[in-house]
């Protein structure tokens, strides 16, 4: 934040420090255990009466000290030179804090130069006790360079007391110092050894070189298994949150242990083979190869090491972007853009923003995610999303990925730096508003002096929401449901279930879900109502992208004879927005939001983040069903009784990332956005400027009332998932079950009263009788959706893809858009003028919302 | 825009600042002198090379202690550079960044530099001809190398000229446009072969002592190189004093004061050090030009000081006292002297005394 930010993009991530620091901390090693092993291996030689083998001690000591020498402390200078150009607010913390302990360790590094000199080049020129004390010397010199940088080094990962007392000697001695100085002792043993073997392959004498080589060898198998118990001593020092983050939680880390505990076995197997007399070329090759895996063993460990403390680069202190860990919340009111210096612009404007957003990313992602390098590449990385679907991944992507710290600017700057990654650098754009094509259709006949029947009908459900991709993923399966009650017109109606046949009819041009052309089918006839359920629609006809088909429901005699005839919609849609996050945006005039990379998209980070194989299942070629794990009620689906329920499970999860938008926190997922091609909202309410937050809550209230039901029951991924919800701190939920708790009308209308409020919150229905599509008038007869129309669709509904579409009855019947038998308008069923309010309430009264 | 507002918050420091300038000049001081060694007795051997001398006394013993020298050069480079950045590191490491290709760059080239050291020595013989081109690298990389130390550290005193790369930093920022950078740096260069010729006077000196009467000769000849570069650089000097900002140099506060004294005691000493050099008093040289380099460092922190005093002093820095790391530092230090004086003299007597065995 407070210094300038060099513009690296391909070597971003950290590049430059992974090369040079994993190439020195290799030889580093080597210089240290090398001390003990020159020193014992020249004994051996004295012991055994050996010129031949301290001329072969001799020769590894010149290799030893032109290779630390010209490689090892030039690139430990280097590691000073690029942490100071990739981080240097952490390491100017560093260096305050230690620079004492980097003097002391200066001072060993002066007497390992003298003593090492004075050691290489005084081969046979003193007593041999004497030479090895110079050799001794040096030994204790570079083990005590080890000692200090370790404290350093550990105090990055685990700084223990030093957070609550700035202490020197706690920052030095911190929770992971011993282990570690053990764990890398050990190692510098081996690695000693596999530079001997580098060396001893290559001697002429095959004698000498079987007894070096197996000399060396032991320095691979004798420190291996303490080498091994330092390591679980290592992870077990380790705070337990933070074993649980590096050796659980965090996926990317997984590769990177495995890949150290493959090669350590891999260097004892080498060593062990290596005993055995081989010709000189397989041991020359044997032994590089086990060098190279040395290599990579140094190399992973430093990569758990290191990637394990993210996203600090001083853990619970000093976050890898240079942020203050305590700064965050200041920074997330103030913005960072503000506060930063080395920044082009201070204030983000629609001119700037993509500048901005470039300022942004280089404070706050550059660190570690490289453009277009091999370090964590964000252009890969952010892929899947539209600018904002990356702006609210980026929202919330603390609570569930470990490696990330949570976004320390404001919205708008969050706002910017989605833009400048997704558009800037990917070319991704939010879905345009969707221009509708006028759907007319033809009013059904009335006439009110002759017709003997009034049939009215309407959808179960407001939207039927599609989203499945066959043989991959099944999130809600097509299957419309429709009622139907015929009343036979008089001054005292008759509800007509007997001696009729209900038939309905898709409009032509819409294929079934199964492929058949304009689905059909007989309405079943239950008690008062006629339903017809399931049946398979898909928002496509040959127009392109429709979800409002009409339906034509037809009522017959026994003779055949048509009673009454009338339409209505069996509204369906695939446009969910699961694209602007996970990938496979969907084709010009398309609108699905779930397509086959989606779905390969969504199952790959369910596997990551819960541990699962679903993505192996769907290429296998077998559906994975959401409600096969997840109960459902929609769908009647059990699901295992351990886990969350599906409403549950989605909303608790995505909630963390759609935090303080309102009924723009829906939209991002459902098809209700003002602007989108379903426009699902279109009912007196909406016109009356509502949103789905003034009777559902927002989707944080949701996820708490549908979390808090799950864990009342039981399960504790709720309460993992209620967690960072709850730390927001908000006012108590109700807890609720999906779909069959829900606002209902008479919550805010009590009484049918006008109401007093345009919201509501925690209020649920008991169960599934008292919802409003389940409910009937004062005679328990009527269907409330018969004259009201379906949830979401309220007479009189504006639909935008075409004005009559979701009036279509009222039209029929009453020749405006109201509801049937509003304004007086009795005579449609009764005949003639009616006194009581018998259906409910208030019901005489003067329409008050034309 | 106002460097001030560019210029990074500094950390505060566990002991005064006082520690550390001592620390700072102590270590630099050693850091210059072996550098001076260093490429100095580079330079004189290239030359000799050029000369159409395949191979003299002299080249053949730069070749011997070449590597030494840059080890040692390397390691007294990395104490200075520790106890800069206590003192100056928010300023460091922003000039580091703004020229971070450059910089990190000499990692690479010392490494280059050092490796052909060591083939310049291992295989001095061997290389016949090829001696001209591997002492010709590294010298070229040692002034390349020194070209872009300059850049930095005189880019961390000039905030002023930080404020062009604000966005788009891509880290090849050089300090061109400042007056002073060329002269400074030609005036270590040239100091550097000074040095570098009264190393090798000093060395065969110490040959001619132990009874090597060929080396008498060579003796002169470090003496010569000595003198008249150091003759060459007064010039360079008055060039670089010619480039300094106005104002620096004036008696009006304190830090002017103490710059022109160093100076002038700087300069003072440097004339005799030259008179006995092109006498061929070699000891008395090599105290006067050590009390010279001494003022002139002395004078160049100074120069630092005046430089970024309208925007940091280190006595602004604030300290949170914490002594036990400095002591137990000092425990080291004494320790780690006396057991490398103690392994000389070992070392020296367990030959001789191997030797009286033989």
């Amino acid at each position: 934040m407070n210094y300038p930010i060099w513009q690296l993009d391909v070597l971003g991530g950290g590049l430059p420090i992974v090369l040079i620091a994993v190439f020195h901390v290799y030889i580093a090693h080597f210089a240290v255990g090398s001390g003990l092993f020159l020193v014992l291996a020249e004994r051996k030689a004295q012991r055994e009466n050996s010129p031949a083998m301290l001329a072969f001690v001799r020769s590894h000591a010149r290799f030893f000290l032109v290779l630390t020498m010209v490689a090892g402390s030039i690139s430990g200078v280097g590691i000073w030179f690029v942490m100071s150009l990739l981080n240097p607010a952490a390491t100017s913390i560093l260096i305050h804090t230690f620079v004492f302990a980097w003097a002391s360790e200066w001072v060993c590094f002066l007497v390992e130069i003298v003593s090492i000199f004075l050691y290489a080049y005084t081969f046979g020129r003193m007593a041999p006790h004497r030479h090895q004390l110079l050799g001794w010397i040096y030994c204790g010199a570079a083990w005590m360079s080890l000692f200090l940088i370790n404290g350093v080094i550990g105090f990055m990962l685990t700084p223990g007391g030093w957070l609550h007392n700035g202490d020197f000697w706690s920052a030095f001695f911190n929770p992971s110092f011993w282990p570690s100085l053990f764990f890398r002792t050990f190692f510098a043993l081996i690695i000693a050894g596999l530079f001997g073997l580098a060396t001893a392959t290559w001697i002429k004498d095959s004698a000498l070189r079987l007894s070096m080589v197996r000399f060396c060898a032991r320095w691979l198998l004798i420190p291996f298994l303490l080498f091994m118990a330092s390591a679980f001593w290592y992870r077990a020092a380790l705070p337990p949150e933070l074993q649980e983050i590096i050796f659980t939680r965090m996926a990317s880390m997984r590769p990177f242990i495995d890949g150290f505990l493959l090669s350590s076995p891999i260097l004892v197997l080498g060593g062990l083979l290596l005993a055995i007399r081989m010709p000189a070329g397989f041991s020359k090759t044997l032994a590089i190869l086990l060098l190279l895996v040395g290599q990579v063993a140094m190399g992973c460990f430093e990569f758990i090491r290191e990637g394990g403390r993210r996203p600090y680069i001083i853990r619970d202190y000093l976050f890898s972007t240079s942020v203050f860990k305590k700064e965050g919340e200041r920074l997330q009111t103030e913005g960072i853009l503000t506060t930063a210096k080395w920044v082009r612009h201070r204030k983000i404007d629609q001119a700037n923003a993509l500048e901005a957003g470039e300022d942004l990313y280089n404070l706050l992602c550059l660190s570690c995610h490289a453009v277009g390098g091999p370090m964590r590449d964000i252009k890969q990385l952010a892929a899947p999303y539209t600018p904002s679907g990356l702006e609210a991944m980026i929202s919330g992507i603390d609570t569930f990925h470990p490696s990330m710290p949570p976004f320390t600017g404001t919205a708008e700057e969050r706002k910017a730096l989605a833009w400048y990654i997704a558009h800037g650098l990917n070319g991704r754009n939010d879905p345009e508003p969707v221009r509708l094509i006028e759907k007319v259709v033809e009013i059904p006949a009335f006439a009110p002096e002759t017709d003997r029947y009034v049939l009215l009908a309407w959808s179960t459900l407001g939207m039927r929401y599609v989203a499945e991709v066959k043989g991959v993923l099944s999130l809600f399966p097509p299957g419309n449901g429709s009622r139907a009650q015929l009343i036979q017109r008089g001054e005292i109606p008759a509800l007509v279930n007997q001696g009729v046949t209900l038939r309905y009819r898709v409009e032509n041009g819409f294929v079934g879900a199964g492929g058949q052309s304009a689905p059909s089918g007989t309405m079943t006839a239950e008690e008062d109502v006629f339903t017809a359920e399931g049946i398979p629609l898909l928002p496509r006809s040959k127009q392109g992208f429709d979800p409002y088909p009409v339906i034509t429901v037809e009522a017959r005699d026994a003779n055949d004879t048509l009673l009454a005839a009338t339409k209505v919609v069996a509204p369906v849609t695939t446009e969910m927005g699961c694209n602007n996050c996970h990938g496979g945006a969907a084709q010009p005039g398309d609108h699905t939001g779930l397509n086959p990379e989606t779905a390969m998209n969504i199952l790959e980070a369910h596997d990551r983040l819960s541990g699962t194989t679903l993505l192996a299942t769907a290429r296998s070629g077998k559906t994975v069903r959401c409600q096969s794990c997840h109960a459902d009620f929609m769908v009647r689906a059990e699901g295992d009784k351990d886990r969350l329920n599906l409403s549950a499970a989605i909303h608790g999860f995505h909630a963390h990332y759609l935090r303080n938008r309102g009924g723009g926190a829906c939209t991002f997922c459902h098809p209700a956005s003002p602007s989108g091609a379903t426009r699902n909202l279109r009912d007196i309410h909406a016109a009356l400027g509502f949103d789905c937050v003034n009777c559902h809550g927002s989707i944080e209230q949701q996820a708490l009332g549908l979390l808090l039901q799950e864990q009342q029951a039981g399960k504790m991924r709720a309460s993992h998932l209620l967690a960072p919800l709850q730390a927001v701190g908000t006012t108590t939920i109700v807890p609720r079950k999906p779909w069959i708790q829900q606002p209902d009308c008479l919550h805010c209308h009590v009484g049918y009263q006008p109401p007093n409020s345009d919201t509501i919150t925690n209020t649920w229905t008991g169960g599934e009788q008292e919802l409003y599509r389940n409910r009937t008038d004062e005679s328990g007869r009527l269907y409330c959706a018969a004259c009201h129309s379906s949830p979401h669709a309220l007479y009189p509904a504006a639909n935008p893809h075409g004005e009559q579409l979701d009036v279509l009855q009222p039209l029929q019947y009453q020749r405006n858009r109201l509801p049937i038998g509003a304004n007086r308008a009795c005579a449609v069923c009764h005949t003639v003028a009616m006194e009581d309010e018998m259906h409910h309430p208030n019901s005489l009264r003067a329409f008050r919302n034309e | 825009m106002d460097p001030a507002a560019l210029i990074p918050t500094p950390d505060a420091l566990p002991v005064a600042w006082g520690w550390f300038q001592f620390f700072l000049f102590l270590t630099f001081f050693a850091h210059i002198v072996l550098m001076n060694a260093m490429f100095g007795t580079a330079f004189i051997a290239l030359v000799s090379h050029l000369r159409g001398g395949a191979s003299t006394a002299c080249t053949e013993a730069i070749s011997e202690t070449l590597p030494f020298t840059i080890a040692f050069a390397v390691n007294f480079g990395v104490a200075p550079l520790l106890f800069v950045q206590v003192l100056y590191g928010h300023l460091m490491y922003t000039s580091s960044i703004l020229s971070a290709v450059f910089w990190l760059s000499i990692v690479g080239l010392l490494m280059v530099a050092y490796a052909l050291a060591y083939a310049y020595k291992d295989r001095y013989a061997q290389l016949a001809k090829g001696r001209l081109p591997v002492i010709g690298s590294i010298t070229s990389l040692l002034l390349v190398i020194a070209f872009f130390f300059t850049n930095n550290l005189t880019l961390m005193q000039a905030p002023p000229r930080w404020s062009r790369t604000v966005g788009q930093v891509d880290g090849l920022l050089l300090n061109l446009g400042d007056p002073m950078l060329l002269p400074r740096y030609c005036h270590f260069m040239v100091s550097a072969v000074a040095v570098g010729g009264l190393a090798i006077a000093l060395f065969f000196r110490w040959k001619q002592r132990k009874g090597e009467h060929a080396a008498g000769p060579w003796v002169a000849t470090g003496c010569r190189w000595f003198g008249y570069a150091t003759i060459l650089n007064f010039a360079v000097g008055l060039w670089f004093l010619a480039a300094l900002p106005p104002g620096v140099l004036t008696t009006s506060n304190t830090t002017g004061l103490l710059l022109l004294t160093t100076l002038s005691g700087g300069i003072a000493l440097a004339l005799p050090a030259v008179f006995f050099s092109l006498t061929a008093r070699v000891l008395p040289a090599l105290f006067c030009i050590l009390g010279a380099l001494a003022l002139m460092l002395l004078a160049r922190s100074l120069l630092r000081t005046a430089l970024l005093a309208p925007w940091f002093s280190v006595s602004q820095l604030p300290v949170s006292p914490s002594y036990s790391p400095l002591y137990v530092f000092l425990c080291f230090l004494v320790a780690g002297l006396a057991l490398i004086v103690w392994m000389g003299r070992f070392t020296r007597r367990s030959c001789a005394d191997n030797e009286v065995r033989r």
